[in-house]
């Protein structure tokens, strides 16, 4: 499909969605800023929406479905690896203790992403078929 | 003789009376040394008849005449010239910040040019137009809320006039210390934030921010949909990229490491290794695994083809105009060049050289006696990777301490490059995972190795006393805060990117069609070639038939 007017229409629905949404916050306390929130957050949902279905407009593409659950588990991996590096700050006072608890974290983090949601990405990649 | 008498006691009490208030007046009158010096200043000063007739050896412009007076009766005083003295103060860091500001801005166009000479001529158009329209998403989104939120908390930079609007940073308790997770004033620079410091911080940290979301060009060139461009980077503008920028320079929980926890003096990251560059690079990574690899980019077996970008001119002196900017990026970074160190801007200026230096060397030997050839490309992504790794450390550490960091960052892009092509299976036209991600990472770790703890800015770092200083200098708290930090943009930035935009792939999809991609982005995506008048040359064989092979 390429690029093309629905599309232009609707990422400047998102920006203007955005914008009121960004502007309701910034000055909440006034009545006019409120309902610029709840416009802008509205505004936002039809942008969403709009995109959404002017998705499949697009056709085939060269990125393939993967499988969504390996997926998940591969950022819990990651992101699990962070919190542990997190708690090991409170478990132990000792920076030898800390060093250990951090470089353990870290490194699972990293295995999260080399040999959880690398594979998990390529799992049904393009170049397999 | 009453009469005689009484007057004589009243001009005897008169004169009394009248002795006194002289010596009053007298008192009142007496000048201090100052004003006597001020004064005799003003009395040798350049008269306006003597300015009129011109002053071609600068002797006599610039004078105590130039000195603003607040009381013209009382005329000039201490006090005024007091005052001059901090105007400059802050005059001079405005403007050191701004034009490093500028400087960095400018490196749009290097990135632009390294980014596009990389890809194929069928998609330079949409290569430049990521590059070129990414500023405008980036500084809006930031504009809005991503300000607010990376410095809404960051008042106290005595540099800039102390920032005292930005004063308002939410916290959270958690074992009964306080830590910092986003600020909340200065979305649209309004109310309180309407502030000549703020604006000055608001431009410097703008463009840092603009340099982050433009690395993720790199790695999707060649196949990302330029609306699923646009929106991925407004959203890493806005929440991405402010929300560690918070933690680690507005003041947020990564900064106070050292005063809550006792870890060195908190995560340190002087010019944005970590903030800018792994940020960007680990953001990079995470929207290459979801949009895949190009069409041919990897055979059924696994093995890699090379794509070949199609101006190694334009990647070279896309290099060049990065190194030159990012003089701007990590002297910068004092945020003055007046009082509390500042003048360490021309030992950060040299170690950014340094780095960069020794980075080329790394990465064309390696290359050259490996592989065989000085590779341009690969030679470019080491200076890069030199300059990525030395953002960091470089107000931190020696020249010596910046060569050897530059040095084994330009031997860690060329493996990390191979270990993301080769085993990853990850698709990066440019390198930019390797050099700023896997560089930026080891930038934020070396200064818990080469910190010498000579640096002294204002006699504190992130609220703690004394210098940063490494494990190799005696403080090995202070590498334990470095890899927090790292730990921290690996499992949170990685995991909030990849989250965001496999949501953003669902909603929207980030990649073009098949036929869009085999026939080059420019036309379908822009409606206008980059080169119009260049005859392309025939796409290989299995290029052609990727579509038919295509299951999406």
């Amino acid at each position: 499909m390429a690029a093309t007017k629905s599309q232009g229409s609707q990422f400047t629905l998102f920006m203007v969605g955005l914008t009121a949404v960004c502007a309701g916050i910034a000055f909440f306390d006034s009545g006019v800023a409120k309902v610029a929130l709840i416009a802008g957050a509205v505004v936002l949902a039809i942008s969403l929406w709009g995109l959404f279905k002017i998705k499949p407009l697009e056709g085939k593409t060269g990125g393939t479905p993967q499988p969504a659950v390996m997926k998940l588990i591969g950022v819990v991996v990651v992101a699990g690896g962070w919190l542990f590096v997190l708690f090991g700050l409170h478990m132990t006072s000792s920076v030898g203790g800390r060093m250990v608890t951090s470089i353990i974290g870290f490194v699972v983090s990293l295995i999260g992403i080399c040999y959880v949601l690398a594979p998990a990405v390529n799992k049904n990649a393009i170049w397999k078929s | 003789m009453r009469i005689p008498r009484i007057v004589t006691w009243t001009c005897a009490l008169a004169i009394l009376l009248m002795a006194g208030a002289a010596i009053v007046a007298r008192a009142d009158a007496a000048p201090s040394a100052s004003a006597a010096e001020l004064k005799s200043a003003l009395a040798v000063a350049p008269t306006t008849s003597a300015l009129a007739n011109g002053d071609p050896g600068g002797v006599l412009t610039g004078t105590v005449n130039d000195v603003p007076v607040a009381d013209p009766k009382a005329g000039l005083g201490l006090g005024d010239v007091a005052n001059q003295v901090g105007q400059n103060k802050i005059a001079i860091n405005f403007v050191w910040t701004l034009v490093t500001g500028f400087l960095v801005m400018f490196m749009q166009a290097g990135f632009a040019m390294v980014e596009a000479g990389l890809c194929r001529v069928k998609n330079a158009n949409h290569t430049y137009m990521m590059n070129f329209f990414v500023y405008t998403c980036g500084l809006f989104a930031y504009w809005i809320i991503g300000f607010a939120i990376q410095m809404g908390g960051a008042a106290g930079n005595g540099n800039l006039g102390g920032l005292q609007s930005l004063n308002t940073e939410h916290l959270i308790t958690l074992f009964g210390t306080h830590w910092g997770i986003f600020g909340e004033c200065g979305m649209f620079l309004a109310r309180s934030t309407y502030d000549v410091g703020v604006m000055v911080i608001f431009l410097f940290e703008m463009v840092f921010m603009d340099t982050a979301l433009t690395i993720v060009t790199g790695a999707c060139a060649e196949r990302w949909k330029f609306l699923a461009f646009a929106v991925s980077s407004v959203l890493m503008g806005a929440f991405t990229y402010p929300l560690y920028g918070n933690w680690a320079w507005g003041g947020g929980w990564l900064s106070q490491l050292g005063v809550n926890l006792g870890l060195g003096k908190g995560y340190c990251d002087f010019a944005g290794s970590g903030v800018v560059h792994a940020v960007g690079g680990l953001t990079a990574l995470a929207v290459a695994m979801i949009i895949g690899p190009r069409i041919g980019k990897f055979n059924r077996d696994g093995s890699a083809n090379a794509i070949i970008g199609h101006d190694i001119s334009a990647v070279l002196i896309g290099c060049f105009i990065l190194a030159f900017g990012w003089f701007g990026f990590n002297p910068g970074s004092t945020l003055g060049a007046s009082a509390a160190g500042n003048l360490r801007i021309g030992s950060i200026a040299v170690n950014t050289m340094l780095a960069g230096c020794t980075a080329t060397f790394g990465a064309l030997l390696y290359m050259w006696v490996v592989k065989g050839k000085p590779d341009a490309s690969m030679s470019g992504n080491g200076i890069l990777a030199g300059l990525v790794a030395i953002t960091a450390p470089s107000g931190f550490v020696s020249t010596m301490g910046a060569a050897i960091i530059g040095f084994i960052a330009g031997v860690l892009v060329c493996f990390s490059c191979a270990f993301v092509e080769n085993y990853l299976k990850i698709d990066d036209p440019v390198g930019a995972v390797s050099v700023h991600g896997t560089c930026g990472l080891w930038g934020v770790l070396s200064i818990g190795f080469f910190a010498d703890g000579t640096s002294n800015y204002g006699g504190s770092w992130n609220g703690v006393t004394g210098s940063v200083t490494g494990l190799f200098y005696g403080d090995a708290s202070q590498l334990v805060a470095q890899i927090v930090g790292c730990a921290t943009l690996v499992g949170f930035v990685f995991t909030f990117s990849f989250v965001l935009n496999w949501i953003l792939d669902i909603i929207l999809g980030q990649r073009v069609s098949i036929a869009t991609e085999v026939a080059g982005l420019d036309l379908p995506e822009m409606g206008q070639l980059g080169y119009p008048e260049f005859v392309f040359k025939p796409e290989p064989d299995f290029m052609l038939a990727a579509e038919k092979l295509a299951v999406a």
